[in-house]
Parts: C-alpha cells; sequence; structure tokens
C-alpha cells in the first residue's frame, strides 16, 4: 500500500509527530509524507500517534493508494527531498 | 516490501530519534543535506562508499534486525554486519550439519545445485540459439558435461565438471555480447577485462542478495555442500547463487551491454585490473534492483513472486530436503 501523510497539529506536539513518521514514511514536505506502507506497520503509527495528539486541535490524513503506479505526483518548483534508495 | 538502500557516497549514518539520519559528504569532505531513512522500511543496506557510524547505530540495526554489507573500493565483498540471529532451530542445525558429515548425503545435494546451475545456464544459451546466434556447439558440449553428472563420485570432481560446464559456458559468452567485448578467460582478484569486472561485481551482488534471504530463515550460512564450509565466509550464500547466477547475473550482463547502459567509457584498466567505474556501479546495482523486484507467475504457488522471493523459496526447499520431508529440486526457469 502506497500512502500520502499529511497532518496539522499544535506546534507543541507537531516535533513528536515528525519524528515518529520519520521512522515509517519519507518526508517530502513540511507536515508532509508518502511512502510504501503496509497496512498493520500503518496501523501501529496511527496508533502511537493516537497516544499523544489532542483529537480537538489535531488532524492527520491519510490518503491510500494500492501502489505507487496508482499516484500521479506532480511538482511545481522545488521538490524538496527526493526519494531514493541510491544514496 | 521493505528496501534495500544502497549507499555510493561517502557520508555519516547515525540513529537519531529512533530512526537513520543519513548526511552525505561532498568532494571536500563537508557535510550536505541531511536525510531520513525510514527506519522500518529499511530491509539492508549495501555500503560502496565510506560510511561513518559508531557503535549505537549497529546497536540499533542490531534491534532492528537490519544487515549491514560493506564493499571495498575495489568492488569486493569484504563482509557483513548481521543482526542477531532470531531465528534459532536447533534440530536444523544438527540436520544439515549431518547431510555435510555423510558423503552420500551431501553428494545428492551438491549435484543437485550444480544440475540446477547448468539448466539455467543452458536456457540462456537456448535463448539466445533461437534467435539466431550460433551457440550450438556450446550447448552440446554442456550437455555432455551435465550427462557425466551423477557419475561423479566425489565433490572435487563434480566441482571440476562444474568448472568445465562454465568454461564452456563462457566461451559461448562472446557471441551473444556486442563485438567491442571478449571474455578470454575467467580471471578474479583482479578480474583482467570489461566482463570478467561485470562478471564479478554481479556475482558479489548475488551472494549478498543470497546471504540475505538465507538469514531469513533457519538455515545456517556457514555450513554448504558444494564448496566447501569454513574456508571461506559464508558458503552456503555461494552453493544458492550457483543456482540463480545465470538468470540474475549472466541475464544482467547481456542486458546492459546489448543495449548499451555500459559502454566500454564506463571502464577503468589500470595496474592491471578492470573496474567499473562509479556512475556505471550504479547502473548495474539500479538494474540488478529492478531483478529482484520482478515478478513471474510461480507454477506451483498459484501466484507470483519477485525473484527475491525465489531465493527464499530456494532455502525453504533446501529446510524440507534437510527436515527429510520432501526431496531438493533445484530451481528451473521454466519460461
Amino acid at each position: 500500500m502506497y500512502v500520502l501523510l499529511v497532518y496539522d497539529i499544535k506546534e507543541k506536539r507537531v516535533g513528536k509527530m515528525l519524528k515518529l513518521c520519520r521512522r515509517y514514511l519519507n518526508w517530502i514536505q513540511n507536515s508532509v509524507f508518502e511512502g510504501e506502507i503496509t497496512e498493520v506497520k500503518l496501523k501501529e503509527l496511527l496508533a502511537k500517534a493516537a497516544d499523544f495528539l489532542d483529537t480537538d486541535e489535531d488532524s492527520v490524513l491519510v490518503f491510500k493508494s494500492r501502489s505507487q503506479e496508482w499516484l500521479q505526483k506532480q511538482v511545481l518548483g522545488k521538490e524538496r527531498n527526493q526519494l531514493d534508495t541510491f544514496l | 516490501m521493505r528496501k534495500t538502500y544502497y549507499l555510493f557516497n561517502p557520508g555519516r549514518l547515525a540513529r537519531k530519534d529512533n530512526t537513520l539520519q543519513y548526511t552525505a559528504y561532498d568532494e571536500d569532505g563537508l557535510p550536505g543535506q541531511v536525510k531520513y531513512l525510514p527506519v522500518e522500511d529499511v530491509a539492508d543496506l549495501y555500503v560502496f562508499g565510506s560510511l561513518d557510524a559508531n557503535s549505537s547505530l549497529y546497536n540499533f540495526l542490531g534491534k532492528q534486525g537490519i544487515s549491514v554489507h560493506f564493499f571495498d573500493y575495489y568492488e569486493h565483498y569484504t563482509g557483513s554486519f548481521m543482526a542477531k540471529e532470531y531465528l534459532l532451530a536447533g534440530k536444523l542445525q544438527v540436520q544439515q550439519t549431518q547431510h555435510y558429515i555423510s558423503k552420500p548425503k551431501r553428494m545428492a545435494l551438491a549435484r543437485k545445485f550444480v544440475e540446477g546451475s547448468a539448466f539455467n545456464l543452458l536456457k540462456n544459451l537456448r535463448y539466445y540459439q533461437g534467435r539466431g546466434r550460433d551457440v550450438a556447439v556450446y550447448i552440446d558440449q554442456i550437455e555432455g558435461y551435465v550427462a557425466a553428472l551423477p557419475h561423479a563420485a566425489a565433490v572435487p570432481e563434480l566441482m571440476g565438471l562444474e568448472g568445465n560446464i562454465r568454461q564452456t559456458y563462457y566461451a559461448g559468452f562472446d557471441r551473444l555480447v556486442p563485438g567491442d567485448y571478449s571474455f578470454g578467460t575467467r580471471t578474479t582478484q583482479p578480474p583482467q577485462n570489461e566482463l570478467n569486472a561485470l562478471m564479478s561485481f554481479g556475482n558479489m551482488l548475488c551472494y549478498a542478495a543470497c546471504l540475505s534471504q538465507i538469514y531469513h530463515t533457519q538455515l545456517n550460512p556457514t555450513i554448504s555442500f558444494l564448496h566447501e564450509p569454513g574456508t571461506r565466509r559464508f558458503s552456503l550464500a555461494l552453493d544458492l547463487a550457483e543456482v540463480f547466477k545465470p538468470l540474475l547475473v549472466d541475464r544482467l550482463i547481456f542486458r546492459v551491454l546489448n543495449k548499451k547502459e555500459i559502454q566500454p567509457k564506463d571502464f577503468v584498466q589500470d595496474l592491471g585490473r578492470c573496474v567499473l567505474k562509479e556512475p556505471a556501479r550504479k547502473t548495474v546495482v539500479r538494474v540488478f534492483e529492478e531483478r529482484l523486484k520482478e515478478t513471474i507467475q510461480h507454477r506451483s504457488l498459484k501466484r507470483s513472486v519477485s525473484y527475491q522471493h525465489l531465493i527464499k523459496l530456494e532455502c525453504y526447499k533446501l529446510t524440507k530436503h534437510l527436515m527429510q520431508l520432501e526431496e531438493y529440486k533445484p530451481f528451473k526457469a521454466w519460461w
């Protein structure tokens, strides 16, 4: 499963969310992550996030797609982080 | 599926916020952009450039079950960092050792590996025969050697036959690649010409890929059957690689040369050795990675599996053989 995860979280907790997401997905822009992930790993990620999020103030959106092929990505301007396994 | 990361640039890998932080260095040794690799999505790391790291990183990698394979400047595999064994199986270990000690049992397995290898490389030759390259002489010759396999009495004899098969096969190579290249004889440490350099580099990737898969099964990578165990690194990976080399490495060589993805200018010749230049190395690894991810429809499993998974299935078959549940049949390409 290929997902796009976007969050809008109060400053106090945003650092926590950033660190958590880095473990599972690739950072592409402030508050935006994408990457290949399994159903279970995604659940794990969301469960961990739910531990510290304040659901009255924060929001996390996950866009799921079956695979990367089903997601068309278009970049205008600078691509802030290229996703590549060759470093 | 977890991904393999290839580190070509010199850089520093560190544990940061419970994930991996990679900082590449530029030519002046100054740190560049910081990248985070999602640790949950890393299968293993292949390190080609120089890498700075500390023990806290290795502790972390060990806990996550991520292994790191190292390659030196001359593209040789130098060793691996392997996480603590997590699949221990004493029973299998005993069986594996027994199959090594008992001569008939060992021979049976060793013969299977050579058989599988020969079958797969004949497949390559036949494919090109069908496309108008004249390699019939070599096919006949190899078939002769294959016919002699059941009569081999000891492992060294088997290794000899295997050597003959390979030699004949390499002679046929010259007709399958563009005219700029010639195989000559197989030379290693160091490879003397372009084809040998490509072959060495490809084989090395194949060994590491096999080792990675063995690690995820309960087999002990140091006890092998065709190759002598203990004398060299994880020799079971060498046994397994024997079966997969014609598919993973040789076809890769044909592809990159015939499609001109690699050209004569991509090699450096000096001090009697031939090595691939950095960008060409990346090309080869990229093609290899693509191949590992490529899927085929498996006949008995009735679902599509990747080449990488095929290697693992091979380990399972071996396990079954060792536990005397089902006789091992080497993987033979059916397409």
